[in-house]
């Protein structure tokens, strides 16, 4: 049977809603949207037309900690409080900020042995740790440490502890990213600059976590980056480490 | 029971005054929003990525964003719902193209699910459903079956045609026609 065809930007507009575009299709038609009002009438037509689709799936409640880290990043829960020391020394927040306090001091020494291990794992093959844990001295270019980052890999966790508090501008958020080699910065989360945060790693983002990778943080609008990249200045970075 | 269009409207108009607010900052708002959305937008995200860590994170960017876009919704455009299940799917599309370059292995290749809705799930469909799956059965069925996997899995082209094993030349022409044949349906 023949069907006339849509023009091109009906169609773009409904393989977008639709959902088979590659990245650099979509990035295009959505930069479009902006400055072309009659696309954009079209595209949300489109959105509306298949958005129904989504009454099919039986809705599934996730877990209270989604809610928890939601509020957690949009700054509406003040400090996490003290947890009891249930998970042993891993959960215990006093032992991370006396550990956060002691890093600045050590940043100095970290910074050469930074400097040394940097080339060797150049070197090397990267590596990424079946177990054990990782560590991160996240520390401004003049090598004062800022964060530490302890992945537990077996437990598929970081702990990320501010070692002195970086001053951030009032409506400014500090951005956590996993930069792996030769790949695009990965979004960690937003990490509070006077409290430790302690946040759980999805298996990719795990997977990536190597000897070569650097975590860095970015000072981005409240609540974070909205164009999941970093957009604004990098204030410290730090490579990973098998601990 | 059916879903009456009068019901549909009432929680279509509540959720978009509650997002209103959202907008204006209330964090009231924003906990109820959350209440009442967040299983649906899981359940999308669940199905996407097949991975339930991994749609905590995306749920919990989806929010993030959502509270800080809330003044990017305008009820004239769109529901609140529409833009919300745009916003956790665009979510989703991005982050599986950002690390899905490998081809799909066996197993997810494996599991096509029979997509289309049972005549009790017709029963409990808004209006608007209701409408676009009379368009959707209009189709011829490999192709019906293909724009649901389509919108259901947020796959590519190329990932379509390797998972319901056709060309992909094939895949694009199936997926084309058939959104020229529900426009022309659902403008009826």
């Amino acid at each position: 049977m023949n069907t006339p065809a849509l023009s091109d930007d009906d169609l773009r507009c409904a393989e977008y809603a639709l959902g088979v575009l590659d990245s650099d299709s979509r990035r295009a038609l959505e930069r479009e949207v902006l400055h072309n009002a009659a696309l954009r009438a079209t595209l949300d037509t489109w959105l509306a037309r298949f958005a129904p689709l989504a009454e099919d799936l039986p809705g599934i409640e996730p877990p209270a900690r989604v809610w928890t880290r939601v509020q957690r990043d949009l700054g509406f829960l003040p400090v996490p409080t003290k947890t009891p020391a249930r998970g042993g020394w891993w959960n215990d927040v006093g032992l991370w900020r006396w550990f956060g306090i002691g890093a600045s001091a050590a940043a100095l020494v970290l910074l050469a042995v930074n400097l040394v291990t940097l080339r060797e794992t150049q070197r090397t093959a990267t590596v990424v740790a079946q177990d054990g844990y990782m560590v991160a001295t996240i520390a401004r270019s003049d090598g004062v440490a800022h964060w530490t980052a302890t992945v537990d890999v077996r437990r598929a966790r970081m702990v990320v502890v501010p070692a002195v508090h970086p001053q951030v501008a009032a409506g400014h958020s500090t951005e956590l990213w996993l930069i792996p080699p030769g790949a695009k910065p990965v979004a960690l989360g937003i990490v509070p600059t006077d409290a430790p945060a302690s946040m759980p790693l999805s298996p990719r983002i795990l997977a990536q976590m190597s000897t070569r990778a650097i975590l860095a943080v970015s000072v981005e609008p409240q609540g974070g980056s909205p164009t999941g990249q970093p957009t604004g200045p990098v204030i410290a970075t730090g490579m990973m480490h098998i601990a | 029971m059916s879903a009456s269009p009068d019901a549909d409207e009432a929680r279509r108009a509540h959720l978009n005054r509650i997002l209103r607010r959202v907008a204006e900052g209330d964090e009231q708002a924003f906990s109820d929003f959350y209440k009442l959305t967040s299983s649906r937008v899981f359940a999308i995200v669940v199905r996407m990525t097949h991975d339930r860590s991994e749609a905590e994170d995306v749920l919990q960017n989806v929010y993030t964003n959502a509270w800080r876009r809330a003044d990017t919704f305008h009820p004239e455009r769109g529901s609140a719902m529409t833009w919300l299940v745009t916003l956790a799917r665009n979510a989703t599309i991005d982050r599986m193209r950002q690390r899905r370059e490998s081809p799909l292995d066996e197993e997810q290749t494996a599991e096509i699910e029979d997509e289309a809705p049972t005549p009790e799930d017709v029963a409990q469909f808004s209006e608007e459903r209701r409408r676009l799956e009379q368009c959707l059965e209009a189709l011829d069925p490999k192709q019906g079956s293909a724009v649901r996997e389509a919108f259901f899995s947020g796959a590519t082209y190329a990932e379509l045609a390797q998972r319901l094993r056709v060309p992909l030349g094939t895949m694009k022409s199936w997926i084309r026609r058939s959104l020229m044949q529900l426009k022309l349906c659902l403008e009826r």
